[in-house]
This record gives structure tokens, C-alpha cells and sequence, in this order.
């Protein structure tokens, strides 16, 4: 380990999005609240989530315009090691927008707390948006002024 | 009258971005709101070109102005940025907050729950508490 990777919320893959987050919790809790149906409903979205291997269950969210996420998404555990790594398919149930793509949280303790990295890959390169986003986003641009961006809006600005 | 293709403001907000100068503005905008000629110090180019850049920057409605004194100030608008963000990035702003929802989770979920140990787990979900 060189450097630490404080924020790498943007990057210039478009088929990838990566962001960590840091929780002065231990990994067990982090992995109880990735883990129960009852506490993924509170920060995700409801659920009928089962911490087994190929399990498969849905989340219902709400629709978004920008994406064509038609606010269902279904899942299928692909890897679960707790309370280390979750693996789960991440597709679009109603397949508005046929995207594909799998989510994997990784539980690093860090001091007595915990970083959560999340990444979710399998964007579709030929996706309009992802098209567009590239079309403009070349040069590290991306990842420099969305990054500021993202914390100007966190800010409250 | 001819069909315009370039009237919507995500397409004006579209053209504004999509020349690398426009964009290193708007990276130094965000750090802190400047003048024409700070601008045009820092990128070394002519005013009028400075100008000429805001004004896209503005017809997008990414930028906005401020007089104060002899001083004209140009500031990054965060409104429509903040729509750009989210359908630029629409994935990463959702995983944003729902993770800063997890922090709250986290602070505020018992530091036990029943179902987290499946051995235990009773029609009563209090009974691995006081196993008699």
C-alpha cells in the first residue's frame, strides 16, 4: 500500500463505478447491516434478500427516468464471505433498460472502524448515456470535476 | 423556419462542455469564483476568448455572473450541475447516498439482532437474551 485512496467515487471506466466509504463501525456490524433484510430495506431499498449463495431475490426501488430503471431490481447471491465479501447480480427486473451488471462490497477494518469499497462493473459501453459521458469525459475530466462536483453537492451548494 | 436541433437547455448545457477549454474553466470555476482577468492570467489567453467562453458557459447555464465594484465575477451555477451529475453519473450519485444512508443505519441499529445468529433464533426473538 502506497497511497491511500481517500475518494475514488468517478473514474474514467465507463463500464465501472467504484466509491468507498469509511464507517467508524467494526466489519461485523457493517456486514449485519449489508446483510439483513430488515436493515437493507432501511439504506437500500425492500427486499427478500437470504445471505446464501445463489439465492435469488428482488428489491423494489423507485423508477429512474435518466436510466430507464423500471425500480426493480433482481439479484442472485453470487459470493458471500462474511464478513469480508458480498457478491450479488444486479439487473433490471422489468428489463426497461437490459443492464446487466454485478455489485461487490468489500469490508476492509480499518483502525477500529471499517471502509466499505463498492463496485459495480458490466455498464454497458454502448449505452447512450455512457456513449455521451465519454464522448465528453476524456482526459481525466471526468474524474476531476465530478469529483469536485460531487463535493460542492455535499456541501450543501 | 428551419428545424432547430440545438434549442433544448441540456443541449445548450451539452455544446457548453463539449470544448476542453470550456471545461478547464469551469474546473477553475469550481475551485473558487474569478474574474476575466484571472481567468485569462491563468490560462493564458486573451480576454475576449475568456469572454467568449463564459458567455457559452452561461447561455448552458452552467456558470453565472456577480458584479461587485469594478469586478465582475463568474461562479459555477449548481443547479443544472447537479442535474448534469445526476444524469452523467446517475449511478454514482445513487450509490453516494445510499451509503451515507447506511451510515445512519449503522449508527443508529441495535448492536444485536436476533437474526444474525440463525442457531439462536427463536419465535421469540428476545429468548437468546436470557437463555434460562
Amino acid at each position: 500500500m502506497t497511497t491511500d485512496p481517500t475518494t475514488t467515487d468517478v473514474q474514467d471506466d465507463p463500464t465501472r463505478i467504484t466509491v468507498d466509504q469509511f464507517y467508524p463501525h467494526p466489519p461485523e456490524r457493517v456486514w449485519r447491516a449489508l446483510t439483513t433484510p430488515e436493515l437493507i430495506a432501511q439504506w437500500l431499498m425492500p427486499n427478500d434478500f437470504r445471505p446464501e449463495l445463489g439465492h435469488r431475490f428482488t428489491m423494489r426501488g423507485r423508477p429512474v427516468e435518466a436510466t430507464k430503471f423500471s425500480g426493480v431490481v433482481a439479484s442472485t447471491v453470487l459470493a458471500i464471505d462474511p464478513p469480508r465479501l458480498l457478491r450479488i447480480s444486479w439487473a433490471d427486473a422489468e428489463g426497461g433498460n437490459a443492464m446487466e451488471t454485478t455489485v461487490t462490497w468489500t469490508l476492509h477494518a480499518e483502525g477500529t472502524g471499517t471502509r466499505l469499497l463498492l463496485e459495480q462493473v458490466g455498464f454497458g459501453a454502448d449505452n447512450p448515456v455512457d456513449q455521451l459521458s465519454r464522448r465528453f469525459m476524456s482526459g481525466g475530466w471526468r474524474s476531476q470535476i465530478l469529483t469536485r462536483l460531487g463535493e460542492l453537492l455535499d456541501a450543501g451548494a | 423556419m428551419p428545424r432547430r436541433t440545438k434549442d433544448s437547455p441540456l443541449d445548450r448545457l451539452v455544446g457548453a462542455l463539449a470544448n476542453p477549454t470550456r471545461r478547464d474553466i469551469l474546473d477553475a470555476l469550481l475551485e473558487r469564483e474569478q474574474t476575466v482577468s484571472e481567468l485569462a492570467a491563468r490560462f493564458d489567453m486573451a480576454r475576449p476568448s475568456v469572454s467568449e467562453h463564459l458567455a457559452a458557459l452561461r447561455d448552458g447555464g452552467l456558470v453565472d455572473e456577480r458584479t461587485s465594484g469594478r469586478h465582475r465575477y463568474y461562479t459555477v451555477t449548481a443547479g443544472p450541475l447537479r442535474e448534469l451529475a445526476d444524469w452523467l453519473t446517475p449511478y454514482e450519485r445513487f450509490w453516494r447516498g445510499r451509503l451515507r444512508d447506511l451510515g445512519t443505519v449503522l449508527d443508529e441499529m441495535p448492536d444485536e439482532m436476533p437474526h444474525e445468529m440463525p442457531d439462536h433464533r427463536h419465535d421469540h426473538p428476545h429468548d437468546h437474551e436470557g437463555r434460562r
